[in-house]
C-alpha cells in the first residue's frame, strides 16, 4: 500500500507543475476554441454541399470532444525527455522504485490535469453555441456514463503509449523525429484531424480496432449514441485489451533498456 | 567483512566515433572503462575517490549505486549485489551527482522533499526531525517554500545534499559536490560533511577533482586512472613521494638581479620579486638562503610546500595519466 502512495505522490508533484503553466492553460484553450470553429465551419460546409450519413449535429460534438480533450492525445513531458537525453535520470534510477510505474504515473498527471483545465472552460463555450454549431447532450445519461469510463480507459491507453515512446527516446536519445512521426498517426488515426466516423466504412472497420481509436473516439462515439449501449460491453473489452498489450509492452521495453543502459555526459 | 567489498570489477563501454567525412559507417571503439578495480571500505570511513577525468570514478560510483551492470567482477555493499538487488539496495544509499539535479525545477524544494519521504516511505514524525535536522545543519530554512530554479548554485548545491540524505542513507556517494561553488559554500559543505559523518556514522566515499576537499574531509585517498587502482592510502603518504620542492618568494630592498642558481632550480619574475622552486634534497634549503642573501638586502621572503593541485598535477603526469 504504501508503495502505491510513492506513486500516486509523483502524479500529485506533476499535478502541482502543471498547475504553474496557468497561461499556457489559457493560450491553449482559445487556440483549442479557434480550431474548433474553423473545422465545424468546414463540415458545415462540407455538408452543405454533400451531406452525409452521419448527422451534423453528430460531427460537430466529435469536433468539439476531441478539442476539448486535445491535450490529453497531444502532449510529451518536456522534464522526462530532458532526462533522458542528458543523464539525470541517474537519479530516478536510484529511487526504490520501478521506473515504469513512477514515469507512468507523472504522465497520467500532465494529460488528465491538462485535458481537464482545458476541457472545462471549452466544453461550457461549445455547450451555449447555437445547435449545429455547438456541442449536443449525450444521447443519453447511462451512455454518458459509458462515455466517461471509456475515457478513462482511453487514458490508460494513451499514457502506455507515451511510455513507450519513452522508452524508445532512451534508444535513440533524441525523441523529436520519433514524437513528429508517432503524432501524426496518432493524429490522424485517433480523429483529431478527421472525425473517424467520416471516413470511408471499410476502413473505419480497421482504424476502431487499432489502439488509437480507443483513446477518444470510441468514448465519442459512445456519447453521440452512434454506439448504442449494448455495443458498449464490447467497446470496452477493446479498450481493456488494448490497454493489457500496450502496458506489457513498455514494461518490456523499459526492463530492456534498463539492462543496457549506458548514461550521457560522465 | 567489509562494509564495501569490490573485486575485480570491470566496466566497457562502446563508443562510436563518427570518421571525419565520407563514410557511411562508424568507428567503433571500445573504452574499458574499469580494468579489474578491487579495494574495500569499511563501515563510518570517508574516503577520498580521485583521478583524471575518465578514469573510471563515476562508473564506479554508477555501479555501486545500482544504476549500471559491471561486465565482470564481483561488488557487494552492506551484503547486497547492488545490480541484482536494485531496489532493496537503493533505499540504503544516497547519491549526489554534482553536475545533475534530482529536485524538481519549477516547484517549492519543500514539495521535493515530500516527494521523497513518500518514496523511500519515511515515516511523517522521523521525516520532519531529519528534516529539521538538515535544514539547520545546511541553513536552507529559509529556502524551501522557494521554487529550485530561483536558488543560486551554492544553494541548490545544499538543497540537493539535503534531499539524498532525507532517508538517511547508511552509504552517501558524492560526485563532484562542491563543483563550481564559492569558498564559503564549499567550507560550509565540508562542515557538513563531517558532521553526517561523525554524529550517524555515514560512511561516505567521495568523487572530486578539488584536492582541498579531500585534504578537509579524508582519511583515505583511492587513485584511480585509465581504469585501475594506482593507489590505495593516506593522503599524507601520496603526497610525500611527491612533495618534493618548496618555493620561495622574495622581494629585495632596491633592485637587485638574482645570483646564479644552482642546476635545477627554477626563478620566475612575480611583480617587483621572485619566486624560486627548488629541491632542498639537493639544494639544501641554508644554503639556498644565503646564496639568495648575497645578492642584496632581503626586504621580504616567504617559503612553502608546493601547492597539492601541483603536486597531484606531477603526479598524473609520472603515473602517465
Amino acid at each position: 500500500m504504501s508503495r502505491v502512495k510513492a506513486y500516486l505522490s509523483a502524479f500529485r508533484m506533476r499535478w502541482k507543475m502543471e498547475l504553474q503553466y496557468r497561461g499556457a492553460v489559457i493560450g491553449g484553450v482559445l487556440c483549442q476554441m479557434f480550431f474548433g470553429l474553423i473545422l465545424v465551419a468546414l463540415y458545415r460546409a462540407l455538408y452543405a454541399g454533400k451531406p452525409q450519413a452521419r448527422p451534423i449535429e453528430d460531427v460537430v460534438t466529435y469536433v468539439w470532444l476531441q478539442q476539448a480533450f486535445f491535450r490529453m492525445l497531444l502532449s510529451s513531458d518536456g522534464d522526462l525527455m530532458d532526462k533522458i537525453r542528458t543523464g539525470s535520470i541517474a537519479y530516478d534510477l536510484c529511487r526504490p522504485l520501478s521506473l515504469y510505474g513512477y514515469y507512468y504515473a507523472r504522465i497520467m498527471a500532465q494529460k488528465l490535469l491538462g485535458s481537464l483545465l482545458r476541457a472545462a472552460p471549452m466544453l461550457l463555450f461549445a455547450a451555449l453555441l447555437p445547435r449545429g454549431w455547438g456541442m449536443a447532450l449525450p444521447s443519453s445519461f447511462p451512455a454518458l456514463l459509458v462515455a466517461a469510463l471509456a475515457v478513462g480507459l482511453g487514458l490508460l491507453c494513451v499514457c502506455a503509449i507515451e511510455n513507450i515512446t519513452m522508452a524508445f527516446t532512451m534508444r535513440t536519445l533524441d525523441s523529436r523525429g520519433m514524437q513528429a512521426m508517432l503524432n501524426l498517426l496518432m493524429m490522424t488515426l485517433s480523429g483529431n484531424i478527421l472525425p473517424l466516423t467520416l471516413f470511408p466504412d471499410a476502413w473505419q472497420r480497421v482504424i476502431t480496432l487499432l489502439p488509437y481509436a480507443q483513446l477518444l473516439d470510441a468514448p465519442i462515439r459512445l456519447y453521440t449514441g452512434e454506439w448504442a449501449l449494448w455495443q458498449a460491453p464490447r467497446v470496452l473489452l477493446t479498450q481493456g485489451a488494448w490497454t493489457i498489450i500496450l502496458l506489457a509492452l513498455g514494461l518490456m521495453l523499459w526492463r530492456k533498456n534498463q539492462k543496457r543502459l549506458v548514461l550521457q555526459g560522465g | 567483512m567489509s562494509y564495501i567489498t569490490v573485486t575485480d570489477l570491470q566496466k566497457t563501454f562502446t563508443v562510436r566515433k563518427k570518421r571525419e567525412k565520407g563514410h557511411l559507417t562508424r568507428e567503433k571503439t571500445l573504452v574499458q572503462a574499469l580494468k579489474g578495480v578491487s579495494f574495500s571500505v569499511e563501515r563510518g570511513e570517508l574516503v577520498g575517490y580521485i583521478g583524471p577525468n575518465g578514469a573510471g570514478k563515476s562508473t564506479t560510483v554508477k555501479i555501486l549505486s545500482g544504476i549500471l551492470t559491471p561486465d565482470g567482477g564481483q561488488a557487494e555493499v552492506g551484503g547486497r549485489i547492488p545490480w541484482q538487488q536494485r531496489k532493496e539496495h537503493v533505499r540504503h544509499i544516497g547519491v549526489v551527482f554534482g553536475q545533475r539535479s534530482q529536485l524538481w525545477w519549477d516547484v517549492p524544494i519543500a514539495d521535493s522533499y515530500a516527494l521523497l519521504k513518500d518514496i523511500y516511505q519515511v515515516p511523517p514524525q522521523q521525516h520532519q526531525k531529519r528534516l529539521n535536522e538538515l535544514t539547520e545543519a545546511l541553513d536552507l530554512g529559509s529556502l524551501l517554500r522557494t521554487p529550485l530554479r530561483l536558488l543560486s548554485l551554492g544553494q541548490r548545491m545544499r538543497a540537493e545534499l539535503c534531499g539524498s540524505l532525507l532517508h538517511s542513507p547508511e552509504l552517501l556517494f558524492l560526485d563532484e559536490p562542491t563543483i563550481g561553488l564559492d569558498a564559503v559554500s564549499k567550507l560550509a559543505l565540508r562542515d557538513f560533511l563531517q558532521f553526517e559523518n561523525r554524529q550517524h556514522g555515514t560512511t561516505i566515499l567521495l568523487t572530486t577533482h578539488d584536492m582541498e576537499d579531500i585534504a578537509a574531509l579524508c582519511s583515505r585517498v583511492m587513485v584511480l586512472g585509465h581504469g585501475s587502482k594506482l593507489f590505495d592510502g593516506s593522503l599524507a603518504d601520496l603526497l610525500s613521494r611527491y612533495d618534493t620542492q618548496r618555493i620561495i618568494s622574495l622581494r629585495y630592498d632596491g633592485d637587485c638581479a638574482l645570483p646564479p642558481l644552482p642546476a635545477g632550480c627554477e626563478s620566475i619574475r612575480e611583480g617587483d620579486g621572485y619566486r624560486i622552486t627548488y629541491a632542498p634534497q639537493t639544494v639544501p634549503t641554508a644554503q639556498m638562503l644565503s646564496l639568495l642573501q648575497s645578492a642584496g638586502p632581503i626586504r621580504e621572503l616567504t617559503a612553502q610546500p608546493q601547492n597539492i593541485d601541483h603536486l597531484i598535477a606531477d603526479m598524473y603526469r609520472e603515473m602517465d595519466l
